[in-house]
């Protein structure tokens, strides 16, 4: 064991710089894996951790409630209900309604409470985590506090389609009813100013009820029950709900983005140290051929050999690994403030045994594998054989690129000598290339489609999206749509209702109702099949489908207001709403079930139409048959600038780590071929080849393997990134990605990473400045 | 490698062919009835009951529509099933077609596996085909190239043999070592050109014994004359002479040693007696700084010195420096002119002031131990400057001249270049 | 007198050697002539390598000055002294110093280029010096490790003279060679002096020595004097008695 330990350091002093190279891949990869364990293992556990701690439900519903007739049917009921554990009913207001921000619009579903009301509550309270003297006002989520949301500013909340201005007294925390993507979002209002919106009557009175399970896991089939048996008793009343998977999804969709990158990342940069190091060792063995003949001559084994080699490395890596573990707790607490953003539940960052143990084991377990994998070979070496001719060159490889035959220019004929002479190098340049350039043209389609134009990704994400949105009482619908369709500034109409149906045997699913489904803007979201045509005809969501095991082609029942009909699958959606229980049906298809108590249109303004006093117009005109208008432009663009700046920060951060990626990698062949071609180089030198000459010869040499790699990576990139995101996205429901892929942006990136992989490659080859002629004749 | 390219393509094929098989012959699913299309023809129909000539058909389907008294209203092409029991027969699709709740008519959708099945087959046949001919490619590909590396090699061999069993060992097998018998048929040309050799050797060593022989018959003669000599002589002499000449033979060696003991002590004491100085290799730019160290009230201005290699004790050139200048200081009190040129084996530093000089018969006294210059005796000084530093010029096999110049005391120092003679 | 070729004056090179200089060529003073068959002689370690490395442009020397012409080599910056070994030198090496992972033909061709631009003429020329050395047509055509030692001794001779530089430096050529292809490779040397061209050869062999017609004699880094073996024909057995006599003055 002290012999090899011997032999380690020795190893270790012997080659400085490849060991450092390797230390920070190491660190990198390690860092990236620990922060994303520690992303996915623990925050997850954390919403439970905080859901218990201020004993919060497992369904929410808000129900209308003019006259308290449903809270007393609804005690009823839950009482007698053996699934339900706890519950807790109040009296509420709720209404759809938005509030300005991060410059757009934010719009959900408020459920109004009283101050005291709401943070004694039984199942599922409100904890005040920030407090002022104004006694008068409004608390919001802490998800939303702001530059410009702070306490003691006022706030302009509008409420269906009137307005009120209040001012923020604080913010509170409410784990399911504290985030616009929950569904629902809790306003909470003191005494005086809940009177007064009581009064004023802009919200309907309603009762919110929080059930708690005992046993978690039924939540969401629970909740369609639930819903199903009150809509039955009372029909035609606005019942809005969320479930406990529901809210935790919607909560972490942007964390599990985030950890899914991470781990994409972390899984990159550590293949990548896993080459290096492989290629590191095959190096190793070929250089040092007649050191380990002689130890074999000297009696030791091939295993321990192997062994040294190990230890070498995985004492390194372990050593790296933990460091980067470090590393990653220095970075955790900007991450987690961005999570925090992100979440809207707070996190103490403390030390996670779990994931570092884990990370620590992924590296070294991949590790010792690869060194093994590329140690093998030094079973193979026979110690005479060795000794004698150390490297093995007597391979009778036929001439590449004769130079009496050639017409190349003689430095570029020289560069493909050596291009053809070292397979191994270029296994490893387009191995790391092709990666890279995946990892280019991830970047180029997430530019693109997130960052430069949002449309795409928020199409992915939200759905169906316009420019406005308007409710409109039935009565009047017709004589809406003539006055829209004759404005010249609307481009496009379309009927866009949501509600609630049920999928007899099934759960609850969110129907989208729509006139004619060509007309829709997002043709994307139909993935397999296609729209529904006729009145008999549905399109469900991919995620539920793929639960109840449904194909196209099949019928379901589908059953709403107590009528059931059949209707046939004419495709798949995927939509990440609702946890993807959500279902299209014309609007032929659905009065089949009922008529529409509402009707939401939504609409294409002409560009640069002013959304908000469009909507002012058309409230005027239609004074008390529109119900709501919503600008969703806004509304979108708030909630879609989260995920650009975080998708920014990940493509600088991917495209950063990119260049340091492939300047290592060169950086080791680069060294390697030095050191095999030290007495090439002198020769050439001696002929009276300058060192410029020598440089460009080393750096054109990779060009081939950098050019052809990045090419095919670049084209294979284009073709099935798409495949690959979905591939990525899927646990979010989405199940085929459509992104435009910018082929010249790619294609110009590309073209940098080459002419930066040159530029780097002449860089680290100046060192041929020291190799001197006169060196090759005293060196042996 | 060749062949593992050769063995590897030719198994993935077979693999590729076993899995075209096996999709063939165990089909994924039962071929099930595009119902979504079905419902579309069903209801576009109901949609242009009323005006069926107009109808189109929107899907990929072949259907024919007839009314209840069976005459036909619609149909996407001939050859289909055009009644009702026909389409029965053929398992074709039959629906009813309603218009305002009651039935008017009948959609029959063509059942079209049969050909569905029939295209399947085709596909697996030509696939198989190719695979089949991409195969006996391969195969006969592999036959011509084992044809080359080993049928001819060994036709080239069997000629090589007979050449040899010919005796003619001149012509050399030709080789072609990325052959897969290279190292084989190149054991055979070694054989021929290592018989070739032995030949030659085998001649040569013959010659070579024969001239030995003849070297060593005349060598002996000499030794024996001399032995023959020697004896005549030694009869010749006395015993009393002999003596006698063994003592003056211990006279001439005592003289010798004597003489060797004296070189050796009178050396040194020499030594003892004087300063220590250790000339060595010394680069002439190393000059300068001893230069512009001694002139530190820089009254010269030093030229560019001509780059070689000094043989001189740095430590003393830099007092012999010190001491022309200072003597210049004192003495002159001018500007100090520079010159430095090589001449043969010398590096020649002159320094010259603008003091005049001193009168010609003192100039070879300069040089003396605890002189000095007549007109100088107000300035103080010891007078032994310029003895040290003849003297160090002279350890380190240069010199130092005194000589009056054109404007002053022209002092020049011979530093010798270090050749080690 | 005949064209000088090269020029030194006051030539000294030195070494760091752990703190202490260590001088290895003190002031040379040396011209080359056109067409002579220079030898620098003497005992391992006088400095007739780090000599020649200096005529050659391979090395700067620290003091003194190198002349080719009207050009002072020994102020160029290392790729200046490229250009000017590629352009004037041929070399010869002990050690040979082929390219392995290259062919005898691309080893010479790969020196040729980077002069001549007209690669059928550098063809033509390198197939004329392949047969003058006696290169077969196949040996061309194998690789460095592919054939006998004098037989890469000769590719090197070939390398060295691809772009008829004035001068041909050799380094103790015959070092690494058994003493028949040692001779070959000599006979080598001297048929193409007898054509005119310049050699320049190291050697501590008094039998690759009495091919020289001019022998210096270096010790300690000091040249020694010379002797003069040009009229005195190859294979004379006055020029072996002649050189005897010069070596053993200066104690060889």
């Amino acid at each position: 064991m002290r012999k090899l330990f011997l032999i380690v350091c020795s190893n270790i002093r012997k080659a400085k710089g490849q060991t450092a190279a390797i230390v920070v891949l190491i660190l990198f990869a390690a860092m990236l894996l620990n922060l994303w364990l520690m992303l996915s293992m623990d925050y997850k556990a954390n919403f439970d951790r905080y859901h218990e701690k201020l004993n919060a439900e497992h369904v929410t519903v808000t129900v209308d409630d003019h006259d308290g007739s449903i809270k007393e049917d609804l005690s009823e009921k839950l009482e007698k209900d053996k699934d339900v554990a706890e519950y807790c009913l109040d009296s509420c207001m709720h209404m759809t309604g938005t509030f300005p921000y991060n410059d757009g619009d934010l719009s959900s579903w408020f459920v109004f409470m009283k101050k005291q009301q709401a943070i004694h509550r039984s199942v599922g309270k409100a904890e005040i985590v920030e407090d002022s003297d104004d006694t008068s006002g409004v608390y919001l989520p802490m998800l939303y506090k702001t530059d410009e949301i702070q306490a003691g500013s006022p706030i302009e909340i509008s409420i269906g389609s009137h307005t009120v201005t209040y001012t923020v007294c604080g913010f509170f925390n409410s784990v399911m009813t504290g985030s616009h993507n929950c569904g629902l979002m809790e306003l909470i209002l003191t005494e005086d100013k809940y009177d007064e919106l009581e009064a004023l009557g802009y919200a309907p009175n309603a009762t919110l009820c929080s059930i708690r399970l005992w046993d978690k896991s039924e939540n969401v089939t629970y909740e369609a029950a639930l819903k199903s048996v009150v809509s039955e008793r009372f029909p035609n009343v606005v019942m809005i709900s969320n479930s406990y998977n529901m809210v935790l999804q919607a909560r972490y969709i942007s964390q599990s983005i985030c950890s899914a990158i991470m781990s994409v990342m972390a899984l990159l940069v550590l293949l990548i140290a896993l080459i290096v190091i492989a290629s590191n060792i095959i190096n190793y063995i070929q250089v040092n051929m007649k050191n380990l003949g002689a130890l074999k001559a000297v009696g030791y084994t091939s295993r321990q050999l192997i062994c040294s080699l190990l230890l070498q490395f995985l004492g390194v890596t372990l050593l790296a690994a933990l460091l980067g573990a470090g590393l990653s707790y220095c970075f955790l607490p900007s991450v987690n403030t961005m999570m925090i953003s992100q979440t809207g539940i707070p996190y103490a960052i403390h030390f996670l045994p779990l994931p570092l143990v884990l990370s620590l084991f992924i590296l070294g377990g991949t590790v010792a594998l690869s060194v093994w994998l590329a140690a093998r070979r030094i079973k193979k070496i026979e110690p005479i054989v060795a000794l004698r001719f150390g490297l093995q060159t007597h391979n009778f490889t036929c001439n590449h690129v004769p130079l009496d035959q050639t017409k190349a220019p003689l430095n570029a004929a020289l560069a493909l000598k050596t291009t053809f002479s070292g397979v191994k190098h270029n296994i490893t340049v387009c191995i790391t290339m092709l990666i890279l350039s995946l990892v280019i043209v991830f970047c180029g389609v997430m530019t693109a489609n997130m960052i430069v134009d949002t449309t795409p990704f928020i199409n992915l994400i939200v759905g169906e999206t316009a420019d406005s949105c308007v409710s409109v009482k039935p009565n009047m619908e017709e004589e809406f749509l003539r006055k829209m369709n004759d404005d010249g500034r609307v481009e496009k109409v379309y009927l866009q209702t949501s509600i609630n149906v049920t999928h007899s045997g099934g759960a609850e699913l969110l129907a989208t109702l729509c006139d004619d489904f060509s007309r829709v803007n997002n043709q994307s979201i139909v993935y397999k099949g296609r729209f529904p045509k006729y009145d008999n005809e549905i399109a469900i969501g991919a995620r539920y489908a793929k639960e109840k095991g449904l194909t196209v082609g099949e019928e379901i029942e589908i059953t709403a207001n107590g009528k059931t009909e059949n209707y046939l699958i004419s495709g798949f959606t995927q939509i990440t709403n609702y946890l993807g229980r959500d279902c299209l049906l014309t609007r032929s298809g659905y009065e089949r079930l009922g008529t529409l108590s509402d009707a939401n249109y939504y609409i294409n303004l002409t560009q640069g139409t002013d959304i908000d006093a469009f909507h002012e117009e058309v409230e005027e005109e239609f004074s008390g048959s529109i119900n709501a208008t919503v600008n969703i432009r806004s509304t979108v663009e708030s909630s879609a600038s989260i995920y650009v700046s975080l998708m920014t920060m990940i493509v600088l951060v991917i495209l950063g780590l990119s260049v340091v990626i492939i300047a290592f990698v060169l950086y080791l062949l680069v060294r390697t071929m030095l050191n095999n071609k030290k007495r090439d180089y002198g020769i050439l030198k001696s002929l009276g080849f300058t060192t410029r000459q020598l440089i460009l010869q080393t750096s054109l040499s990779f060009m081939p393997a950098i050019i052809i790699s990045a090419a095919v990576g670049l084209t294979i990139g284009c073709i099935s990134i798409n495949k690959l995101l979905s591939l990525f996205f899927c646990t979010l429901g989405i199940l085929k990605c459509t992104f435009e892929v910018p082929v010249g942006f790619i294609t110009a990136a590309g073209i940098c990473l080459v002419l930066l992989a040159f530029a780097i490659a002449c860089l680290l080859s100046l060192k041929i400045k020291r190799i001197t002629p006169k060196a090759l004749l005293s060196g042996e | 490698m060749k062949n593992r390219i050769f063995f590897g393509g030719l198994l993935l094929l077979f693999l590729i062919e076993l899995i075209v098989l096996f999709q063939y012959a165990f089909p994924k699913e039962e071929t099930s009835q595009d119902t979504v299309a079905v419902n579309e023809i069903v209801k576009t129909v109901e949609h242009d009951w009323n005006h069926m000539e107009e109808h189109v058909n929107g899907t990929s389907l072949e259907y024919v529509v007839i009314d209840l008294e069976r005459a036909v209203l619609y149909r996407t092409k001939a050859g289909l099933s055009e009644s009702i029991n026909a389409a029965i027969a053929h398992k074709d699709t039959i629906l009813d077609v309603e218009a305002d709740g009651v039935i008017v008519g009948k959609v029959m959708v063509y059942n079209d596996d049969a050909l569905a099945v029939q295209s399947e087959n085709q596909t697996v046949l030509f696939v198989i085909i190719i695979i089949m001919l991409l195969q006996g490619c391969m195969c006969m590909g592999y036959f011509f190239y084992l044809r080359r590396v080993m049928v001819k090699p060994f036709d080239k061999m069997k000629y090589f043999a007979e050449r040899i069993a010919g005796g003619n060992l001149d012509i050399p097998l030709e080789m072609d070592r990325q052959n897969l018998f290279g190292a084989f048929t190149e054991s055979f040309d070694l054989m021929r050109s290592e018989l070739k050799k032995a030949k030659i050797a085998e001649a040569r060593a013959n010659a070579s014994k024969k001239e030995l022989v003849a070297k060593l018959s005349h060598d002996i003669k000499t030794p024996v004359a001399s032995i023959k000599a020697a004896s005549e002589v030694g009869a010749a002499l006395s015993l009393d002479e002999k003596s006698k000449k063994n003592y003056e033979q211990i006279i001439r060696k005592a003289d010798q040693i004597n003489t060797l003991v004296t070189n050796l002590f009178s050396a040194t004491l020499q030594e003892l007696q004087e300063l220590t100085v250790t000339p060595s290799e010394l680069k002439s730019e190393e000059l300068r700084e001893l230069l512009e160290n001694a002139d530190y009230l820089h009254r010269a201005v030093i030229p560019p010195i001509p780059s070689c290699l000094l043989f001189a004790d740095k430590l003393r050139l830099q007092q012999v420096f010190d001491n022309l200048f200072v003597n210049s200081y004192k003495y002159a009190g001018t500007k100090i002119n520079v010159t430095i040129g090589i001449e043969s084996n010398y590096l020649i530093i002159s320094i010259e002031d603008y003091g005049g000089g001193v009168e010609e018969s003192e100039l070879p006294l300069l040089k003396e131990k605890f002189k000095r210059g007549d007109h100088r005796k107000n300035i103080e000084g010891a007078g032994l400057g310029l003895y040290i530093a003849d003297c160090c010029m002279k350890k380190m096999k240069g010199r130092l001249d005194l000589v009056n110049g054109s404007t002053g005391l022209k002092a020049t120092v011979w530093v010798a270049l270090g050749s080690g003679i | 007198m005949r064209e000088v070729l090269l020029k030194t004056e006051k030539l000294s090179k030195s070494f760091s050697n752990g703190g202490t200089m260590q001088h290895v060529l003190k002031n040379i003073d040396l011209q080359l002539y056109q067409g002579d068959f220079t030898v620098i002689m003497g005992a391992s370690g006088a400095g007739k390598s780090t000599l020649l490395y200096a005529l050659s442009g391979m090395d700067t020397p620290t003091l003194g000055a190198i002349t080719f012409g009207e050009q002072t080599i020994s102020e160029l910056n290392p790729d200046g002294l490229a250009v000017f070994r590629r352009d004037h030198c041929g070399f010869v090496f002990q050690q040979i110093y082929l390219i392995d992972t290259m062919s005898v033909m691309d080893n010479v061709l790969c020196a040729g280029l980077l002069v001549n631009k007209n690669k059928n003429a550098l063809i033509d020329r390198a197939k004329e010096l392949f047969r003058a050395v006696d290169i077969s047509e196949e040996t061309q055509k194998k690789f460095p490790t592919q054939i006998s030692g004098g037989e890469a001794q000769r590719v090197g001779i070939v390398r060295a003279l691809i772009n008829s530089p004035e001068i041909l430096f050799a380094d103790e050529p015959t070092g690494a060679l058994n003493s028949q292809t040692g001779l070959d490779v000599l006979d080598t040397l001297t048929k193409f002096n007898e054509q005119g061209q310049s050699v320049v050869m190291v050697t501590h062999d008094m039998r690759s020595a009495r091919r020289g017609n001019r022998i210096l004699y270096l010790k300690d880094g000091v040249m020694l004097g010379e002797c003069n073996l040009g009229k005195y024909v190859h294979g004379d057995a006055k020029r072996h008695e002649k050189l005897s006599a010069f070596l053993k003055d200066r104690g060889w």
